[in-house]
């Protein structure tokens, strides 16, 4: 594959993934083994342009105050975990298992998003004591409504043993999982979507380096290959990472549904047909 | 320094989101200068963004190691520069956490996360070990 090829595709991914919080690995892999690259491969060299990712659009975001450390840094101890245990099991298993779970991945993130997709986000009336026990309360000011939005996360004793499943999926497919974190905090845990957008992006930063470590390990990441892939992913995301402080939600969430069911539909294909 | 000076006066106090913004600001940009760097030398030496070679198997301390060695081999420089800016994208979220438990412990007097960020550090420094 071509570097600029490469540098194109890196540059779409990082712009998408950052936009939606879901990381750049869920359009990158999809377009890697398009042009012929390895499933296991393009999942190695994807999940270091996500800490790429995610570190550099976490960083405007954690100094905009809007992401929540809090609770970033419990929920952090679940996905790490998970991320250690599902590169493993990618390094062990077969290609045709890997498309059609990716697939699954996306259209279940899919149908969570479609559902809710009516509802804007409500404060949450009760927040159990484990959770304020966990200082979980946060505030950050809202540019697209000109407010200051105060909220509680609540049911953290969910939303930690879930987000062992968000780590394994991450570490197991070489994304951000940024869908499955941002389902979690937005359904479970009661968060405003902006907050859980960017709290999630936090978190895959260190996720994404415990799967990284995995797969160096394996001797499967190829710092060639991955230099134009990173470049190309932190330029498409410092794009996406403007854009996003300004959308509305809705916005936001209607264009990710358009590219979450055409990406699924396209891998659970190409798992079952063989590529 | 600099930075942190001129955030005090805007933000009124050094705190948590600074700390943690700019150390992931700062690791993604030494990386992708580093990675921009070595990919410009390597076309200019060769004329070609090819690179053929894949590393073997190794944890990340080994990778180092032997990136380090590379320094004293001319052919392999703009390879080592590459190296280079793929472990610091790989120590930019271990800082973070790092820095993260320092502050906790020190500055928030907070054992609840200090303890919360610490386990994420040991699992962290244990992935980097494994092999």
């Amino acid at each position: 594959m071509s570097f600029h090829l490469l540098f194109l595709i890196s540059i779409v991914a990082g712009f998408v993934g950052a936009m939606s919080g879901m990381g750049g690995g869920i359009i990158l892999i999809p377009a890697l083994t398009f042009f012929g690259m390895d499933i296991k491969h393009a999942i190695a060299v994807s999940i270091v342009s996500v800490i790429a990712t995610s570190s550099g659009s976490a960083s405007a975001y954690v100094r905009d105050r809007i992401t929540n450390l809090k609770v970033g840094m419990f929920l952090e101890m679940f996905t790490i975990v998970g991320a250690l245990a599902g590169a493993a099991i990618t390094l062990i298993s077969g290609r045709k298992f890997l498309f059609i779970l990716f697939g699954i991945v996306l259209l279940s993130s899919w149908v969570a998003l479609f559902r809710q997709r009516h509802e804007s986000w409500r404060q949450a009336v009760h927040q159990d004591s484990f959770s304020h026990w966990l200082e979980l309360e946060g505030k950050y000011y809202d540019e697209s409504v000109g407010k200051m939005i105060e909220y509680r996360g609540s049911r953290a004793y969910l939303g930690g043993p879930l987000m062992l499943g968000a780590g394994l999926v991450a570490g197991l497919l070489g994304i951000g999982a940024g869908a499955l974190k941002v389902l979690i905090h937005d359904l479970v845990m009661g968060l405003p979507p902006k907050v859980s957008t960017t709290t999630s992006n936090l978190i895959i930063g260190v996720t994404a380096l415990a799967g990284t470590s995995v797969y160096l390990a394996a001797g499967m990441i190829d710092p060639g290959l991955a230099a134009p892939i990173i470049l190309g992913v932190v330029l498409g995301a410092t794009l996406g990472t403007r854009l996003l402080v300004r959308l509305t939600n809705q916005l936001v969430r209607r264009f990710f549904l358009l590219v979450l069911l055409i990406l699924g539909i396209e891998m659970i294909l190409r798992g079952i047909w063989g590529t | 320094m600099d930075h942190r000076l001129k955030n005090e006066k805007k933000v009124d106090h050094f705190d948590m989101e600074i700390l943690v913004g700019y150390i992931l600001l700062a690791g993604v940009l030494i990386s992708a200068a580093l990675l921009t760097i070595g990919l410009i030398w390597h076309w200019a030496i060769w004329g070609n963004l090819r690179f053929e070679h894949s590393i073997v198997g190794m944890n990340f301390f080994e990778f180092i190691l032997s990136t380090l060695h590379q320094v004293f081999s001319h052919a392999t420089r703009p390879r080592f520069i590459l190296n280079m800016g793929i472990g610091v994208l790989m120590l930019t979220p271990f800082v973070r956490v790092l820095a993260s438990v320092f502050y906790f412990a020190l500055k928030e007097r907070n054992w609840k996360y200090t303890l919360f960020t610490g386990f994420v550090f040991c699992v962290l420094a244990y992935s980097l070990f494994l092999r």
